[in-house]
């Protein structure tokens, strides 16, 4: 019966190489969390920095959640993309973030990777854009074992997340 | 070489030789400055260069200081040197390093230190070079000598000042360098150091370089001094060099007499150096080195203890690490010995104890202690990624295309991408028949022929005889092999066994082989009956129908050989049934004699026990009882016989002969060919030729159904002589499941009769890896069980035939056949198989690697699967006592031995239970969650709560009654409200039509476009400049007003009493006037004349008799208009005379629904603005005509004269209402005529005097302007034909490129949401019989009844119905059945009625008011055209100015479609003659012909009667609800029913309907009069379609008949509803109030 309020927002993206960004991002939450208001997922525009590297979204994010329990603490999972001059889009690294789990305002910031392919892929990658990607997102925020998976590093997102808890205490949870 | 470089030394030699006398005192001062310089100007251009020299040339003072400055250029290169690679000759030269010379120099060195330092301090700011080079490295350096070096250095030396012996090095050189340009000044050091070299180096290069270059010597000593910083070690080989150099500079210092005070200070120390001897003296004493050898286990262990092995013991032990030996043995040693010195202090009780300390690291056998080795041995990580098998599902990566992004009206993270197409090829390549009703008997022989030779055939292929007779041999020489024991060492026993398995297989063997013998003997004799049947058909019927023909092609054998093989086989049959035989007799005997033996025994016992008994009956009567017990008597055995060796051989003689080819006979090979010819249709009997004919006409197709769904079909292809269909389709389905049945239909068409389905044949669906390319043809068996008889020659199907004359043996085929198909999945551009994923289908093959870890072996969800991981333990050879695997082997034990309870099911998430914080249940019952959660939903209840209490206990139960109560009834059918019960189903149907209608588009709706979301304002381009600029040289006209357009406000800030509705009244036309009362009942008392009558005859005459004999003294009228919406009222002034003039606003506000302006609920307001006329009547009511002179006592009351009826969305979607309307007016309104004033106006205004009814001219708009919400701006899918829609786009876009304005339809979305082309919902549909026989002579009458009967269906807006989404176009039979709709649905249907009444009709588009865009049917009578309004079901003639329709876009019929491209669109302006092409442009033209479009609508529409009780029940009902309705509104006064007058009222209201309203009204009168002589009456009937209850009451009220509050008034309300056929029901309602006249 706690409640937790995610209010936040994404604010943007650094380090990649790719110029015009977006992000896709969802909230993952185990069983035992309910939604009682919000937009779980979304996507924001795309970005082109003018000045400085930084890709700025600032997409708010505003979730309400209740829980019964603390398994499965809501974790978002990103997707960023990049447009190119075409207007094509194509992965530019998936990352993911547990919500912070103390109240106030966090600022965070998640690394972000995207599969390797074989080097066919990378070329094809370098030249004709494209390039691989997971096709079950689930991998993002789950822990198969991932060490099959040859990644290469992208950027950062950077998130800004205030979060109100109530009534954790009434169930032993001190925070 | 570097001129500038020797331009630079030849002028420092200049200085040098001027220096000599210079002052020596300055030198000081002259270096500090030169290292100032240098810092600023080093780019070491020469010029520089020179001018620094000469500078310091200057002030340098002669003596031993010149050298110095000759030296600096030279050593300012090697400064910036250090960027280079140090040079090789160091190494050299510590070869020459002399040993013996050491303590000399030391001695020297000493001496010279103290004066050393002196000159050095003041030395310490120069440059200090870090190395030396040969000279002409030097030479090379200054061309890149770059100043930074120089810089850092120069800052390095300050660091660096205090050491004393770098500066000292440094110093050397300079003196070197100093002393080398003049060689014959100072000989005795440069020669001792040759000296020394020479003798002690005689390697002849460096005898070579030494002499060369004499300065090379200190860059030799720099080099020197480079590497002690570096390398300590050679450190001192170096100092014997620089020693004996120093000497040398001693010497010159010491000469020169310079720079005492500086060596006061330095001394020059040796580096410290330890000797290896010493230092490993030293480690020894310190350092402890534990031997490598192997310790001896004794050592290890306790005393007298044997070394223990666990493995041995079977304890589990777990891999030790690998470790050297010898690092193993030094561990021991360090351990053994070290322990007892570290202990020493803690442990001062002896060495047992301190050994004791020491093997605690062993264990018990006498080896370290180890953990098991933590090394996987495998790499986690495989190093190649080539396997792709080995990724998992889950982190599968694809590469994917960098494509556009298509806008799609989802996109949503994790759902991921869509899925991909997959591809399942069939190949269709023929049919064969292999019975067809079509057969003629020789088809059915041939058929069988074949199917016998193809059996044949394959057996032959097969050869299952040659090979088992093959094995046969084989088996046998095996036997005899091993019989033979020379051969076979083996022991006795294991061949015997051999044998033994040899003999049974090859008994086996045989018998299978005499099996496939006698087949293939039994089919080739049955080929050849079957021919011999055929041959005698042939015969018998003097016609061949088929080619087939068979040859028996004999094989010529050796006759001798072949008898030969024959009898050997025969005999070694024989032999080994014998043997077979013989083994089985001996075995038998065994048994006998066994059995023998017993029986005897027995026997044996048997008599003794007979003795016994005899003696003892009489004791032991009990034994009798036991005397059956021994049961049946083995029956004595009997020898089994010996074998009949002629008996055996009898049997496999026959035997042989039977399934064996005899000996000598030929062998038979049968060859069937198709050479045989046909006979030709002319030599056939007739019966035959029909048959042909037949077969001719027949034509066969398949039908390929994917998921029980017709996905394609083949060619129809005609059934051949042969009853051979080739088809050689191959049909690529995209799919995207996994299919569920692929199913092949056989149709076949007979001539150009219907088709029938013969037989479905059910296809399998490949496996994974059939794709494309690899997949063989497969037959397909199938067959149907149709019955056909035919009669000619074809022998039909399912019905017996027969072949012999006499119709005996009579045989029954049915239809069947083969399809020859392939079904294969297709493989991608990129060589992927195009499959969708299935999870069960993942079970690939698992790689060695993965045996290792169970879960990556057989995935999460094996390790439920018992078997499974038992199987995977078993296979992975798991140490069972590994403790790791201790859980796991557990768990298998368990599961496999099936003792404890295994779950059966699968938790998701373990331990979720036990940390929940509380159960769902409590969870779901939270109020406030609920709350929220309802609201975020936007449920409609819950849509607008704006906040939610914090506290569950501050929220009542009682927020969620409505909406469980909704959620309750859903299905429920609630009849209170609808009283009807059909109406509320279909308001059930239409909720849900509409939600699901809703839910559809909300994705739609969220959809934005770019404009949407970002203003941008327009760039101007130059002709707005232009326009502009011309505006501001305009002249100024203040007189001249200037529409400014409102400002629209969008619905987010909006807020309860913002919203205003404005309606200016402007004035009336033909009110009607009150009747001047004749009657002489109504003549009243002076009480009942009206205040106003008299007031307006006053001018005229005085007495009120008077006015009622003048006709033309009008009896005036006093009109106001009241407004009310929203149960807010508004009324106008009182004005005078039938035409008035108010001009006035009124200004009602609007509430939205729940507070909520958004465009979606402001859309779905359903309030009407009711707009009622009301006449003022004054009623005298002073009791005393004494009392008139002092005081007026007048009752004001009101009488209801008409009413305008709007809808709130009409006003919301128009913005604002401009017109004149028509009054509606009821068509008794007693007391009230309108024919005066007719009379009265005619002369003025005779074209208004044409028309019947009152209008009233109105302006209604909002304030502030509201947005409406814009259509749905998705495109619908559509089964059109593709060619149309686009045609339809294009000529939409033309019209609206030449009149924006005009209304243009060609496609309208039906109530499934797809868009339908307009034309398909024209077609002629039959009207109710009903009013078809009503007026069977007068067609104008019928197709008014009929218009009155579509006026009858409720109106309901698609706009309030489908709020904010878009126009839909219900059929007429849904229209009928929902018993609603808007203008379109009306219009669609009374002009389809007028179709079917054989009359021209269309559809006409365009704008009318109230309703703004709207649709009327036009038709075109005799000679001119009638305008229809479908929905009050009125018409109007074309000319008639109060036609409400004042624009007309578009005419639909029912195969074309018209716009009007004339430049008028009022239907009085325009000529409706669609065939000229210049005033209609038609969308169907010579261009693109009308394709003959099927409608939508039902063939034949069906009414059902409507139910009159159940019609009079609802009258009644309503009759309760209004009387009831009538009392409740008013609370304050009694409320009396006058029954006598109701019940009159309810006897005229069936005459209202009959006449439709018309010419009643003075019968009606009379009769009232008659029997209501005593009363005032004012009342008027009300006629509406029937929708639901609300709409009447509305009505009943907004008349405000209830308003009267005459103490002794009474009320009479009657309701009459007229049932028409499908449930379409007209009421009416007689609303009265009765005053009694005194």
């Amino acid at each position: 019966m706690a409640e937790v309020h995610v209010i936040g927002q994404i604010l943007g993206a650094t380090g990649f190489s790719e110029s015009s960004l977006f992000c896709k991002w969802g909230i993952h939450t185990g069983a035992a969390w309910k939604l009682l208001s919000g937009v779980r997922e979304g996507q924001t525009q795309v970005d082109t920095p003018q000045v400085g590297d930084m890709a700025y979204w600032s997409h708010p994010i505003d979730l309400h959640f209740a829980t019964k329990g603390l398994q499965g603490w809501p974790r978002l999972h990103l997707q960023v993309w990049s447009q190119d001059s075409f207007g094509r889009c194509q992965l530019a690294g998936y990352g993911f973030c547990h919500v912070p789990s103390s109240p106030g305002t966090h600022q965070l910031d998640c690394p972000t990777w995207r599969p390797l392919g074989s080097w066919r892929e990378q070329l094809a990658r370098a030249f004709v854009g494209g390039g691989p990607q997971l096709l079950h997102g689930d991998a993002i925020y789950s822990g198969a074992d991932r060490y099959r998976l040859h990644t290469a590093a992208g950027g950062t997102v950077h998130l800004e997340l205030g979060l109100l808890l109530r009534h954790f205490d009434r169930y032993g949870v001190e925070c | 070489m570097n001129p500038q470089e020797e331009k630079v030394k030849i002028i420092t030699e200049e200085f040098v030789e001027n220096d000599e006398d210079a002052d020596v005192g300055r030198q000081k001062t002259s270096r500090v400055q030169r290292r100032k310089r240098k810092k600023q100007l080093p780019t070491a251009g020469p010029d520089e260069m020179v001018s620094e020299k000469s500078h310091l040339g200057d002030q340098q003072e002669p003596g031993h200081e010149d050298p110095n400055a000759d030296a600096r250029p030279l050593s300012m290169p090697t400064r910036r040197g250090p960027r280079s690679l140090p040079p090789i000759p160091s190494a050299s030269r510590t070869g020459f390093a002399e040993f013996s010379m050491r303590e000399r120099m030391r001695e020297k060195l000493q001496a010279a230190r103290s004066k050393a330092e002196s000159a050095l301090l003041q030395e310490i700011p120069t440059p200090r070079p870090r190395r030396l080079r040969s000279p002409s490295e030097k030479e090379l350096e200054t061309e890149f000598g770059t100043e930074p070096g120089g810089k850092i250095q120069t800052t390095q030396q300050e660091d660096d000042s205090q050491s004393y012996s770098r500066v000292k090095f440094r110093d050397s050189v300079r003196k070197i360098k100093s002393k080398t340009p003049v060689p014959p000044g100072f000989p005795s050091a440069e020669e001792a150091y040759n000296f020394f070299t020479f003798n002690f180096d005689p390697e002849p290069e460096e005898s070579e370089e030494k002499p060369k270059a004499k300065n090379r010597d200190g860059a030799n000593q720099e080099e020197g001094e480079g590497e002690e910083e570096e390398a300590p070690v050679p450190e001192g080989i170096d100092k014997t060099d620089e020693e004996e150099l120093l000497d040398d500079k001693d010497a010159v210092d010491f000469l020169l007499g310079l720079d005492r005070g500086a060596e006061d200070i330095v001394a020059v120390r040796p580096a410290d150096y330890e000797s290896v001897h010493i230092r490993l003296q030293k480690e020894k004493e310190l350092l402890f080195i534990p031997s490598r050898r192997t310790v001896p286990t004794y050592k290890k262990l306790p005393e007298n203890v044997q070394p223990r092995f666990l493995e041995d013991e079977g304890l589990y032990i777990g891999a030790r690490l690998e470790v050297p030996r010898t690092n193993q043995n030094i561990m021991e040693n360090r351990l053994l010995m070290q322990e007892p010195v570290s202990a020493q202090p803690l442990l001062p009780s002896g060495a047992p104890e301190q050994l004791r300390e020491g093997r605690r690291w062993f264990g018990d056998d006498g080896r370290i202690l180890a953990l098991p080795n933590p090394i996987k041995p495998f790499p986690s990580r495989p190093l190649v990624l080539s396997q792709e098998q080995d990724i998992k599902a889950e982190l599968e990566t694809l590469y994917k295309k960098a494509v556009k992004y298509v806008h799609r009206s989802q996109h949503m993270i994790g759902s991921g991408d869509p899925p991909g197409n997959f591809q399942l090829d069939i190949d269709i390549s023929g049919l064969i028949f292999t019975h067809h009703p079509c057969f003629s008997r020789e088809h059915v022989l041939a058929a069988k022929l074949a199917q016998l030779y193809d059996q044949y055939l394959a057996r032959r292929q097969r050869n299952k005889a040659k090979f088992l007779t093959d094995k046969l041999q084989a088996l046998r020489n095996a036997v005899q092999m091993s019989l033979n024991p020379a051969k076979t060492p083996k022991s006795l026993d294991t061949t015997r066994r051999a044998i033994n398995e040899y003999k049974s297989e090859i008994r086996q063997t045989r018998k299978l082989r005499d099996i496939e013998q006698e087949k293939d003997r039994t089919l080739l004799k049955t080929i050849i009956k079957v021919w011999k049947e055929m041959k005698s058909l042939r015969e018998f019927q003097r016609f061949t129908n088929t080619p087939l023909k068979l040859v028996l092609r004999k094989e010529k054998v050796d006759q001798k050989a072949d008898e030969e093989a024959y009898e050997a086989e025969v005999q070694a049959e024989i032999s080994e049934l014998l043997e077979e035989h013989r083994e089985e007799y001996e075995q038998r005997m065994d048994e006998y004699r066994s059995a023998h033996q017993q029986w005897k025994a027995w026997k044996k016992a048997q008599r003794t026990k007979k003795k016994k008994k005899k003696q003892g009956v009489e004791e032991h009567p009990d034994d009798e009882m036991e005397e059956p017990y021994p049961g049946e008597d083995p029956v004595k055995p009997v020898p089994p016989e010996p074998t009949n060796q002629a008996v055996i051989e009898q049997e496999v003689r026959e035997r042989a002969a039977q399934s064996r080819r005899r000996p000598g006979e030929p062998m038979l090979v049968p060859e069937l060919s198709l050479a045989g010819s046909v006979t030709p249709n002319d030599q056939c009997p007739r019966v035959e030729v029909l048959r042909r004919e037949d077969v001719k006409r027949r034509s066969v197709y398949l039908k390929v159904l994917f998921n029980d769904k017709e996905v394609s079909r083949t060619n129809s292809r005609p059934l051949g002589a042969d009853f051979r269909v080739h088809f050689g389709q191959i049909f690529n389905l995209q799919i995207v499941n996994w299919p569920e049945s692929l199913t092949l239909q056989v149709y076949e068409t007979v001539g150009h009769s219907g088709t029938t389905l013969l037989a479905e044949v059910f296809l399998p669906i490949p496996e994974t890896t059939v794709v494309t390319g690899r997949a063989p043809l497969e037959e397909v068996e199938f067959s149907s069980n149709q019955h056909v008889t035919l009669d000619h020659e074809g022998v039909g199907s399912g019905v017996p035939f027969s072949f012999e004359a006499d119709g005996s043996n009579q045989l029954t085929l049915m239809t069947s056949g083969k399809v020859s198909n392939s079904v294969s999945w297709a493989i991608g551009e990129n060589g992927i198989p195009l499959i969708p994923p299935l999870s069960q289908q993942n079970i690939g093959f698992r790689s060695a690697l993965k045996r290792a870890d169970a879960i990556s072996s057989i995935g999460t969800s094996g390790l439920t699967d018992m078997k499974k991981l038992a199987k995977w333990a078993a296979e992975s050879k798991l140490d069972p006592n590994d403790p790791n695997n201790a859980p796991l082997m557990q768990l298998i034990l368990v599961a496999t031995s099936g003792e404890s309870y295994v779950p059966d099911f699968f938790r998701l998430e373990q331990l979720q239970q036990e940390f929940n914080f509380v159960s769902d249940e409590e969870l779901n019952r939270s109020k406030r969650f609920r709350l929220l959660r309802l609201r975020s939903q936007e449920v409609p209840e819950f849509r607008n709560y704006k906040q939610i209490p914090v506290y569950d206990r501050e929220i009542m139960e009682k927020v969620f009654q409505d909406y469980e109560k909704r959620l309750r009834d859903r299905n429920v059918i609630e009849t209170k409200d609808h009283i009807d019960t059909h109406r509320a189903i279909v308001a059930k149907y239409l909720q849900q039509v509409r939600e699901s209608v809703i839910n559809r588009f909300l994705i739609a709706k969220h959809h934005f476009l770019l404009a949407d979301l970002i203003v941008e304002e327009e760039v101007p381009n130059i002709s707005i400049l232009g326009l502009r600029l011309f505006k501001l040289a305009e002249q100024k006209r203040p007189l001249r007003p200037r529409r400014k357009g409102r400002k629209k406000v969008t619905a987010q800030n909006l807020s309860d009493g913002d919203i205003k509705l404005l309606v200016n009244i402007i004035r009336a036309y033909d009110i009607p006037v009150r009747k001047p009362i004749t009657s002489k009942f109504q003549q009243p008392p002076r009480s009942s004349r009206t205040f106003s009558e008299k007031q307006a005859a006053s001018p005229t005459t005085h007495s009120p008799t008077h006015s009622a004999d003048y006709p033309l003294s009008q009896v005036l009228v006093r009109p106001f208009v009241e407004v009310s919406f929203q149960r807010t009222i508004c009324h106008t002034t009182t004005a005078d005379g039938p035409n008035p003039s108010w001009n006035e606003e009124l200004e009602l506000p609007f509430r939205a629904p729940n507070g909520n302006y958004s465009t979606t609920s402001l859309q779905s307001v359903k309030d009407d603005v009711f707009i009622n006329i009301f006449d003022e009547v004054l009623y005298d009511v002073l009791e005393d005509d004494r009392e008139r002179a002092s005081g007026i006592h007048t009752r004001i009351e009101r009488h209801w004269l008409g009413c305008v009826k709007i809808p709130f969305s009409t006003i919301y979607f128009q913005a604002k209402i401009d017109g004149t309307f028509k009054i509606d007016t009821p068509p008794v309104l007693l007391g009230y005529s309108k024919e005066q004033s007719v009379v009265a106006e005619r002369g003025f205004d005779p074209v208004r005097s044409l028309s019947e009814g009152s209008y009233i001219t109105l302006f209604i708009t909002m304030e502030p302007q509201l947005v409406p919400g814009e259509s749905v701006r998705e495109k619908f899918d559509s089964q059109e034909d593709e060619k149309l829609l686009q045609a339809t786009e294009k000529f939409q876009a033309e019209c609206a490129l030449k009149f924006p304005n005009r209304q243009c339809l060609t496609t309208v979305i039906d109530i499934s949401g797809k868009t339908v082309f307009i034309t398909r919902y024209l077609k002629p549909l039959n009207p109710p019989q009903e009013l078809l026989n009503a007026y069977p002579n007068n067609p104008q009458a019928t197709a008014e009844l009929v218009a009155r009967y579509v006026s009858l269906i409720p109106f309901l807006p698609d706009t309030v119905s489908f709020a904010g989404i878009c126009d839909l176009w219900s059929t007429s039979d849904q229209f009928l059945d929902l018993l609603a709709g808007d203008e379109e649905e009306h219009a669609v249907l009374l002009c389809n009625y007028f179709l079917s009444l054989g009359k021209k009709a269309w559809l006409m588009m365009g704008n009318a008011i109230p309703e703004g865009p709207t649709a009327y049917v036009l038709t075109r009578e005799q000679s001119h055209y009638l305008i229809w309004n479908p929905c009050s079901g009125h018409f109007y003639g074309q000319f008639d100015t109060f036609c409400p329709l004042k624009s007309v876009g578009c005419l639909i019929g029912p195969d074309n479609i018209w716009f009007n491209i004339q430049r008028h669109d009022s239907p009085l302006r325009i000529n409706f003659d669609i065939t000229k092409p210049k005033l209609w442009k038609s969308f169907f033209s010579r261009s693109l012909p009308y394709p003959g479009l099927s409608s939508v609508q039902p063939e034949e529409l069906i009414y059902q009667r409507t139910d009159k009780a159940a019609a009079a029940e609802l009258q009644d009902r309503i009759e309760k609800i209004l009387k009831e309705k009538i009392m409740d509104w008013r609370p304050r006064h009694l409320t009396r029913w006058n029954r006598y007058c109701t019940s009159t009222l309810r006897h005229f209201l069936p005459l209202l309907e009959r006449s439709q309203g018309e010419d009643v009204e003075d019968d009606h009168r009379a009769e009232l009069l008659k029997q209501l002589g005593d009363y005032r009456f004012s009342g008027f009937p009300l006629h509406m379609p029937y929708s639901e209850l609300k709409p009447l009451i509305e009505a009943v009220y907004s008349t405000g008949v209830h308003n009267i509050d005459v103490p002794n008034v009474e009320f009479a309300l009657a309701v009459y509803i007229h049932p028409y056929p499908k449930n379409v029901l007209s009421v009416w309602i007689y609303v009265a109030s009765l005053i009694r006249n005194r």
